[in-house]
């Protein structure tokens, strides 16, 4: 059974339809991110998700059941946490988590309050009010507050944002344990591409209100057949390199001594040929495969090209 | 409803209570001054006419009693309003809660600062000016329990306009109950008000409890179907506030609750 289905979901604010008819779901233990320029509405799509905002068409489920009718019951086992959400500030570390713990109806309150206040390294700063932490320790809050219920799907809007590497990572491996210890499943925004590569199982890519994509973030990045060669070398071969680019449509720019050229990854023995029958002395040659964050800007430039 | 979740919300306010010492000083500062100023001033007025003996009374009971409306209005919608200043609805609305429990832990909030503000007042009239609001007898839990239905459908009708507009409007929740004080009786009896004005004090549960009051006070003697006429608006006006609160909460919902500040 799917933690969370999708179906046809719309919103439209007045004539702007923020989302369009999306359908989705999300496996259990499955970590599922949501990808899209600004204003590609992903923030409207968890608002949704998490009842905060009445969808204007389509149907939400969560483990099976309706969410319209059964709020309640799912919202026992779902949480949520956002960089751009508040906390009460003038509310300490504990007495946050505290008056939350009993918004849900769970058993083992104390042992549950005092593991996350662990596992989110709160214990020094439990006593202390929102408004003498730091931005990075308000998002460990905002994380802690959101495993309060033990929930089985969690919607983070990004979660890492304002934290240094370290704790980061210790956020990451929390959140990745999580989900091998109880297969929880998770909707996850981000930013950060490489923290999207590392942590997400598949990615939903949404433009426009639509989803433009839905895939492992390796097809996605495989979809992209463009590669990025490097080579330094001396700038005297300018005109023999951008001959080369012309006949194989590559894109062709030089730094100082450092050449870039984007090409199809086909073309990359072709480059080399051409480059040792053109006697072409190179000192260093790196080829750069597309990554996420490649596949995010073609999406983006396209929007872009699209508005203009 | 799931008491837990009721509980939660009043947990929320007391440990805001802990440090926000202008919510915990509102329960006693207001009726402080005005039990003092109208206080004086009814001994001043009855210096003039010893034979006036109640006049004091009238005054000190008066203030007391209005104050029921306003501490339990305004608590409910500054409980709200605190939300919205922290920006903390959807953090509470991810959460199973339910809208009615939500205002239910406003209501009994609202309800609770208002029996301590009670208390307090009852002390103050009895130390400066040896009245004592008990004389009401078992007369002032109708009263009571009737002002403070009013302050409940007149912040849920507040508390509905602020949801709609924000807090740009959030001035209302300290002063829009005034608006209904003049036509409430409370210092003077409903027959010196003009007459299109006494048609509106007959359609405010708030007149029928004051008019009582003075009626127990001059004479002796209560109309209880009177009372039972404010007990019976307060109903009508609860359920008509509160379904215009849930409308207006269905309606945030369309654009969104992380909008509502």
């Amino acid at each position: 059974m799917d933690a969370l289905k999708v179906q046809n979901l719309t919103k439209q604010f007045g004539k702007f339809k923020a989302v369009d008819t999306i359908s989705f779901d999300l496996k259990k233990g499955e970590i599922l991110g949501l990808l899209g320029p600004n204003g590609a509405g992903k923030t409207t799509t968890i608002q949704m998700l998490l009842g905060v905002l009445s969808p204007t068409s389509g149907s939400i489920s969560y483990f099976g059941k309706d969410f319209n009718k059964n709020r309640e019951e799912i919202l026992e086992k779902v949480n949520f946490s956002s960089t751009y959400t508040n906390l009460p500030w003038n509310l300490t570390v504990r007495e946050n988590l505290t008056y939350t713990s009993y918004l849900y109806d769970i058993p083992n309150r104390k042992e549950q309050l005092y593991k996350i206040i662990e596992a989110f390294r709160l214990h020094k700063l439990q006593n202390q009010t929102l408004t003498e932490l730091s931005a990075g320790q308000l998002t460990r809050v905002n994380l802690a507050k959101a495993f309060v219920n033990d929930p089985d799907v969690l919607l983070l809007d990004e979660p890492t944002s304002s934290l240094d590497p370290e704790v980061a990572k210790m956020v990451r491996d929390f959140i990745l344990s999580e989900r091998s210890n109880k297969e929880l499943s998770i909707v996850f925004t981000s930013h950060n591409m490489s923290e999207v590569e590392e942590v997400c199982d598949r990615i939903l890519f949404i433009n426009n209100g639509i989803i433009v994509a839905d895939d492992t973030p390796e097809n996605l990045m495989k979809s992209l057949d463009t590669v990025r060669v490097r080579l330094v070398m001396s700038p005297k071969y300018l005109t023999s390199v951008l001959s080369f680019g012309n006949q194989n449509q590559a894109s062709v720019h030089l730094e100082d001594r450092e050449y870039l050229i984007e090409l199809k990854e086909n073309q990359v023995p072709n480059l080399l040929a051409y480059l040792s029958d053109h006697k072409m002395k190179y000192y260093e040659i790196s080829i750069d495969k597309p990554d996420l964050e490649d596949y995010f800007l073609y999406i983006a430039g396209q929007n872009k090209n699209r508005d203009l | 409803m799931k008491i837990h979740r009721i509980y939660a919300i009043l947990l929320r306010n007391l440990y805001l209570f802990r440090r926000s010492y202008d919510r915990l000083a509102d329960s006693f500062y207001w009726i402080t001054l005005d039990l003092l100023t109208w206080g004086i001033t009814g001994v001043y007025f009855q210096s003039f006419s010893p034979e006036s003996q109640n006049i004091v009374f009238m005054l000190i009971s008066g203030v007391v009693l209005w104050n029921l409306v306003y501490r339990t209005q305004s608590d409910i919608n500054v409980s709200l309003l605190e939300e919205l200043w922290n920006k903390n609805l959807i953090n509470l609305f991810v959460s199973p809660l339910k809208f009615s429990e939500f205002i239910s832990g406003l209501v009994i909030l609202g309800v609770v600062k208002a029996m301590i503000s009670l208390m307090f007042g009852t002390l103050l009239a009895w130390l400066f000016f040896h009245i004592s609001i008990f004389s009401y007898s078992i007369h002032l839990v109708f009263f009571f329990l009737s002002l403070v239905l009013t302050g409940i459908w007149v912040g849920f009708m507040i508390s509905s306009i602020i949801l709609r507009f924000g807090t740009r409007i959030q001035t209302l929740a300290w002063t829009f109950v005034w608006i209904i004080s003049p036509f409430s009786a409370i210092y003077y009896p409903l027959e010196t008000l003009p007459n299109w004005a006494q048609y509106i004090s007959r359609a405010l549960p708030t007149s029928y409890v004051f008019e009582q009051g003075r009626n127990l006070l001059l004479h002796d003697q209560i109309n209880y179907q009177m009372l039972a006429v404010s007990f019976v608006l307060n109903a009508i006006y609860i359920v008509g506030a509160f379904q215009f609160l849930k409308s207006s909460f269905r309606k945030v919902l369309q654009k969104g609750l992380v909008k509502v500040y």
